[in-house]
């Protein structure tokens, strides 16, 4: 249909009923295309999370629609709102947020498994995607076992393994240290490079000014920035 | 798909192991409940069906209150049957080997001691056939040649006179002397109890006490088919003879047996059902479990969403949990419920003196351990809905909300 993945209009985010209405996000437009590195910034409190929510179909607006890839997803219900994540995004948290009882091969797993992939093919997946974010030596720790910096890599792989249209990474250098998070940021930027979307939600200047794009969010409002 | 489910459930299960096991310990103990009262309940309809259906063709005719207050009991009925009733037995069609049982009070002396007691006096061959299956505390049975012998009760060798009679000595009743040839072993509880009997045969009776009170007839039929249909053409005769319509009551094999065994079935039901509290209790342990486990888990629960589970998944995750709970439960209860049903027979067999022969033997069937699976089945499902309903229902923005 058209090059760009996500696209928005006039999406709106409310909470609360009208007199104390919070407008968490207002009548956002926004235009992603394929192989676009986005990133986005803003203070606490800003609408960045919200944005990311409704972006990673994990919330509803409240108006306003979202496309994804040509699609609108903002009339789907949840369990359509969970195929889309499951084929159409891939998500990196700032907490890594890796399954405690499943080691990193098993983690990489659940996620094509509720996708429904055969089982030989997950581990094979698995374990070349575990390669590429240089793990091929931790398959069979558990998150608590692995270093930040490699539970977040573990995230990456784990991300990845749907072959999404998007990937969200929200705050991902925010809990590892300097060196990690430059080796984490290296590896998005490579996953970019090979035509992945990404979008990159941080506080830190630094990795934000890295990205294609950099749009800031205040008090629910988007602007774009040209560095 | 699901055995990744249940792979994960396992995981989740290991990884809090020493709750897992004690939500499914009192699973167990619910099964263990309900598999050993069933075992016991099925021993006992079998023991009690073993003894009576050999005497299946057999027609037991009373005075008045029926075959319960007199069979055996050595209780003396004030009614007796008449000469004319013993003739209408014999003349009915289809009957055979026609015998009495017949009583009277008469006194009793041993070791300087007199009592009064009633005295039962049978064929050999309705003695043979009603205490064939009875424990002997020692001697014998009377057998057909025998002469002024008796054989008595516990409670007559042990609790009536002062000293205890053992086999051999004699007994003095109404002046004549008897030699004890055999003493039944204690009953207790039981209703066919034998403790009070004093049973001689039908001639030494009648030579004794001069008279021949008949107190029950006994008789066979030729075909085991027809005894329902002669058993009432026969109570109806004998009432006919007395112009009474409650004179006598004619008891068959079968009709008792079903009496029994539907006693004993409701028994069972209870015992069952008494047992089922356990199992409640028990499901609401998982359900309990299972409601912190989801508490817990509610980031876990918010990332697989994330990552695309559906509520369907996340549901049947937790379902199956319970049910890896309850079933593995269900199955140490029927392992535990075999050891302890034989456990609680040798408490009974000890306390209760469920008496003879007839020593109770617990009766696993595989209706029970079947029932008992699919049972536990049920109560992981149904405790785990709950739970995994409420885990379903979770936001995945839970995964993504900063702490």
């Amino acid at each position: 249909m058209n090059t760009n993945v996500i696209v928005t209009e006039n999406l709106s985010k409310t909470y609360g009923k009208p007199p104390l209405q919070v407008f968490a996000l207002r009548q956002t437009n926004l235009y992603i295309k394929h192989g676009d590195y986005i990133a986005i910034i803003g203070p606490s409190g800003s609408g960045k999370s919200t944005l990311m929510n409704l972006l990673g179909c994990l919330d509803k607006p409240t108006t306003g629609k979202i496309f994804i890839e040509g699609h609108d997803v903002s009339t789907l219900n949840e369990n359509e709102l969970a195929r889309i994540r499951r084929e159409k995004i891939g998500f990196i948290f700032q907490k890594y947020n890796l399954i405690p009882t499943l080691n990193a091969l098993e983690n990489i797993e659940l996620s094509m498994g509720f996708a429904g992939v055969d089982s030989q093919l997950r581990t094979e997946k698995a374990k070349k995607l575990l390669e590429m974010v240089d793990l091929s030596k931790r398959l069979t720790h558990k998150p608590s076992e692995l270093s930040g910096g490699e539970q977040q890599r573990v995230a990456i792989a784990r991300a990845l393994a749907n072959d999404p249209s998007i990937i969200l990474a929200d705050e991902p250098t925010g809990n590892v240290d300097t060196k990690s998070g430059e080796n984490i940021m290296s590896i998005l930027e490579e996953i970019n490079r090979e035509g992945e979307t990404i979008i990159v939600v941080s506080h830190n200047m630094t990795i934000a000014q890295r990205a294609k794009r950099v749009l800031r969010i205040q008090d629910g409002v988007v602007t774009e920035e040209y560095v | 798909m699901f055995k990744d489910h249940v792979k994960l459930a396992i995981k989740n299960l290991q990884h809090r192991m020493s709750r897992s096991l004690l939500t499914l310990l009192g699973i167990a103990i619910g099964i263990m409940a309900i598999i050993s009262l069933m075992a016991l309940g099925e021993g006992m309809q079998q023991a009690v069906t073993g003894e009576l259906s050999s005497l299946s063709d057999v027609i037991v005719v009373s005075t008045g209150g029926g075959f319960f207050s007199s069979f055996g009991s050595g209780g003396t009925p004030s009614e007796y049957f008449t000469d004319r009733d013993i003739a209408t037995v014999e003349r009915t069609q289809g009957v055979r080997d026609v015998s009495t049982q017949l009583s009277a009070s008469a006194f009793a002396e041993y070791n300087g001691k007199k009592t009064l007691i009633s005295l039962t006096g049978m064929d050999v061959m309705v003695m043979t056939l009603q205490y064939s299956n009875q424990r002997l505390e020692s001697g014998d049975l009377l057998t057909e040649n025998d002469q002024n012998q008796i054989m008595i009760g516990y409670g007559i060798a042990h609790d009536t006179f002062e000293a205890d009679v053992s086999i051999g000595e004699r007994i003095t009743i109404n002046g004549k002397k008897f030699f004890v040839s055999g003493i039944f072993a204690k009953q207790g509880m039981s209703g066919f109890s034998s403790d009070s009997l004093v049973l001689m045969n039908s001639r030494d009776f009648k030579k004794l006490t001069g008279q021949s009170n008949i107190s029950i007839i006994y008789l066979r039929v030729n075909d085991v088919n027809e005894v329902e249909p002669i058993a009432a053409r026969i109570q109806d005769a004998i009432n006919q003879n007395h112009g009474r319509k409650d004179f006598a009551r004619a008891t068959t094999m079968t009709s008792i047996l079903e009496t029994v065994q539907s006693i004993i079935g409701i028994l069972q039901l209870v015992l069952v059902a008494i047992a089922s509290i356990a199992l409640v209790v028990a499901s609401i342990g998982i359900m309990n479990t299972m409601l912190t486990s989801v508490m817990e888990r509610t980031r876990e629960i918010g990332i697989m969403k994330a990552i695309g589970a559906t509520n369907q998944n996340i549901m049947s995750i937790f379902i199956i949990e319970g049910m890896l709970v309850s079933s593995i439960g269900g199955i140490v209860g029927i392992v535990l419920g075999i050891f302890g049903s034989q456990g609680l027979t040798v408490i009974l067999n000890n306390f209760m003196m469920m008496g003879g022969s007839s020593n109770l033997a617990p009766v696993i069937t595989l209706i029970s351990v079947v029932l008992a699976v699919t049972v536990s089945l049920i109560v992981g499902v149904l405790s785990s809905l709950y739970p995994a309903w409420k885990a379903a229902r979770m936001s995945p923005i839970e995964a993504v909300r900063y702490e």
